[in-house]
């Protein structure tokens, strides 16, 4: 394992997104779970509507760095950040900003498949009725179970229960029950790390179909996956953000040492 | 292999160890069971007398007319002669046979003048009382021993007519209404405020209350007190809701006393179930935009709905049963009519029961029997109520 980078190091970057035009832009931002310092000192710019893949070895901080962009970490105790998130130019962590309506805004689907205990159509119907909603509650959810590819499977069933479904279905549940909320940037944290790899094959496509209308930003494991489904690639090692650029790029001709020992699988 | 066949020996030895006392705790409460049920049945040999009309003399009798008098008139207009009415009246054995089979009451007018005094009661004198058991084995001698016009007849004491009658002096007469309507008067309350107290500390403790020494001390304090004998809570029912707030010895005093003392029970239980809920369907609402309480009220207490309702059941079957502390803060041990709201006085099954237990006349065994039946019956459709309840609604996550 190579040394760790300095805090003051700067990451390679190939044709990188003006702020601009980033749907979501992270300067400068470094993180603390107590006395541990998670992320230090990231800067990442996400192009709009296109897929944005973190990669790393566990505990780089690629799981941590994605959920500070809906401040999930809010949630954990102990945690400091310094830096800004920027999401459409609103800064996410400045005084005043509530973090439930960041999160109406930035959906998440998490590692392992967690449907409600509820029905197919109270699972998506969820984040629209937390806002109050109850006017056409019906459209909405077809809407979303169709984004999510889920609708032809259970369009006859929407009453029955979330526990019904595959894996790989309530996976897709997950993604349509984030949709339906109308983010504009999906958040998901190794989405497929439980699924066959018929359902993860299932879930690339859908990936690649919500590319366009949704930004995307992945966290994946799986360098392959990373290859077929992500636009661009962000790599990241203890903490510190590497090398970013497009992902063709950085798996064909990365410029890092540290990516390139890891793309080609000599560690990690 | 010796040491093989060792082994498997000492597992069989161990698993009958562990087998015989389940066994013998199962024969018990069957022969308890089969006891109690036997208890609730018995052989009479009785006579029949008339069909039991009620006599009413509205001239020649004030309020102040004796007993005696009373009595000889009625049995008079039975048809007895004034040998047999002196006789009975005379002999404290027939007279206290008498006394159990009628009621003789004074009925008043609204303003309190009196309009009358009716001689109401058993239509039939009872000869002979026998177990179940007994009657079986000496039935030939019962028949044979019948007189013309007396027969031989099972009388369950447990039949509608004991959900419908009031509480009495005589056994025949003697019915669970009031006891039945004051143990549902409490556990409703009970419910009305132990519900959302326990639930209520069991969600601030789970999801708001971080783990700080004050939340660890509530912790230890609400294990100790769903270990306190109940009589404590009594007396501490007696001194605040009963004396203090002077409530006095009235239905919502009892429900408040009782609340406290399940109140830990619905906690724990509550508890339990809230930490089952995986933290991942917690992450999934929060990732959603829902707010702390939408995360408590949408995902967590509907995921943990079937601990709390089972949680829930196990208290009003322990508020059911408690004795102790009502005998403490004052349940009456006669209740004249039925409670009709939360201040008026009651009394509650286990203290009926206790009360028919106490009573010196021997058919009261088999009223007592048939209580303790009725107060099994319930409590166990409520425990059976939480086992089905726990197991329909068990998540698999």
């Amino acid at each position: 394992m190579s040394k760790a980078l300095p805090e003051d190091h700067s990451t390679v970057r190939t044709d990188p997104v003006s702020v601009d035009e980033a749907v979501v832009a992270i300067d400068s931002f470094s993180l603390w779970y107590g006395g541990f310092k998670a992320l230090k000192s990231v800067s990442l710019t996400v192009p709009r509507g296109q897929v944005t893949a973190l990669i790393g070895a566990s505990g780089c901080g690629k799981s941590t760095l994605l959920r500070s962009i809906n401040r999930m970490n809010d949630l954990v105790d102990g945690v400091r950040t310094e830096g800004r998130v920027l999401y459409e130019g609103h800064e996410l962590y400045s005084v005043g900003v509530d973090p439930v309506e960041v999160r109406r805004r930035v959906g998440m689907v998490f590692q392992k498949p967690n449907p409600f205990p509820k029905s197919i159509f109270d699972n998506v119907a969820f984040g629209p009725r937390l806002t109050g909603r109850t006017s056409d509650l019906g459209a909405v959810v077809e809407r979303a179970l169709k984004d999510a590819a889920l609708w032809d499977e259970v369009h006859g069933n929407l009453k029955g229960s979330a526990f019904g479904l595959s894996g790989g279905q309530q996976q897709r549940l997950c993604i349509a029950r984030a949709l339906a909320t109308e983010p504009a940037v999906l958040l998901m944290d190794e989405p497929t790390s439980a699924l066959d790899p018929i359902a993860t094959d299932r879930i690339e496509r859908l990936i690649a179909d919500l590319k366009g209308k949704y930004t995307v930003i992945i966290v994946t494991h799986n360098m392959q996956q990373a290859g077929r489904v992500s636009d661009r690639t962000a790599f990241m090692h203890l903490g510190t953000l590497v090398e970013e650029g497009p992902t063709d790029q950085i798996f064909t001709a990365p410029k890092h040492e540290l990516t390139e020992r890891y793309v080609s699988g000599r560690f990690g | 292999m010796r040491a093989a066949r060792g082994r498997r020996l000492r597992g069989r030895a161990f698993h009958a160890a562990v087998a015989v006392p389940t066994v013998l705790a199962l024969a018990l409460l069957a022969a308890l069971m089969l006891e109690l049920l036997s208890d609730t049945v018995s052989w009479q040999v009785v006579e029949p007398r008339g069909s039991g009309e009620t006599f009413s003399f509205l001239d020649g009798f004030s309020i102040t007319s004796s007993w005696e008098k009373v009595v000889t008139l009625e049995l008079a207009a039975r048809g007895s002669d004034q040998a047999e009415i002196d006789a009975l009246i005379r002999d404290p054995e027939e007279r206290r046979k008498f006394a159990a089979r009628n009621r003789v009451e004074l009925m008043l007018w609204a303003d309190g003048k009196p309009l009358r005094w009716v001689v109401t009661g058993s239509r039939d004198v009872l000869v002979q009382d026998r177990g179940l058991l007994e009657g079986w084995r000496q039935r030939g001698e019962l028949s044979a021993g019948l007189k013309p016009g007396q027969h031989l007849y099972l009388n369950p004491w447990l039949d509608i007519s004991f959900f419908t009658k009031s509480a009495s002096r005589t056994p025949l007469m003697a019915g669970l209404a009031p006891a039945l309507l004051g143990s549902l008067w409490i556990i409703g309350l009970v419910m009305l405020i132990a519900v959302p107290l326990g639930v209520g500390a069991a969600i601030y403790l789970e999801e708001y209350a971080g783990d700080n020494a004050f939340t660890r001390l509530l912790e230890v304090n609400l294990r100790n007190l769903a270990g306190v004998p109940s009589i404590v809570y009594g007396i501490l029912g007696l001194t605040v809701f009963v004396r203090l707030l002077g409530l006095g010895p009235v239905i919502l005093a009892a429900a408040l006393t009782l609340s406290l003392l399940v109140v830990p029970v619905v906690v724990i239980a509550s508890r339990e179930g809230i930490r089952g809920v995986p933290n991942s369907l917690r992450q999934a609402a929060y990732g959603l935009g829902a707010t702390r309480s939408q995360v408590v009220f949408r995902v967590v207490l509907p995921a943990a709905l079937s601990s709390v309702v089972t949680g829930v059941i196990l208290a009003v079957a322990r508020a059911l049963g408690e004795t102790a502390p009502l005998l403490v803060i004052g349940a009456a041990v006669f209740v004249p009519g039925l409670p009709n709201g939360p201040l008026a006085q009651y009394t509650a099954l286990p203290i009926q029961i206790y009360t028919w237990v106490g009573e010196n006349e021997r058919e009261f065994a088999h009223v007592a029997s048939a209580g303790i039946v009725v107060l099994l019956a319930v409590l166990s459709l409520l425990y059976g109520a939480a086992f089905w309840l726990r197991r329909k609604y068990e998540k698999r996550w």
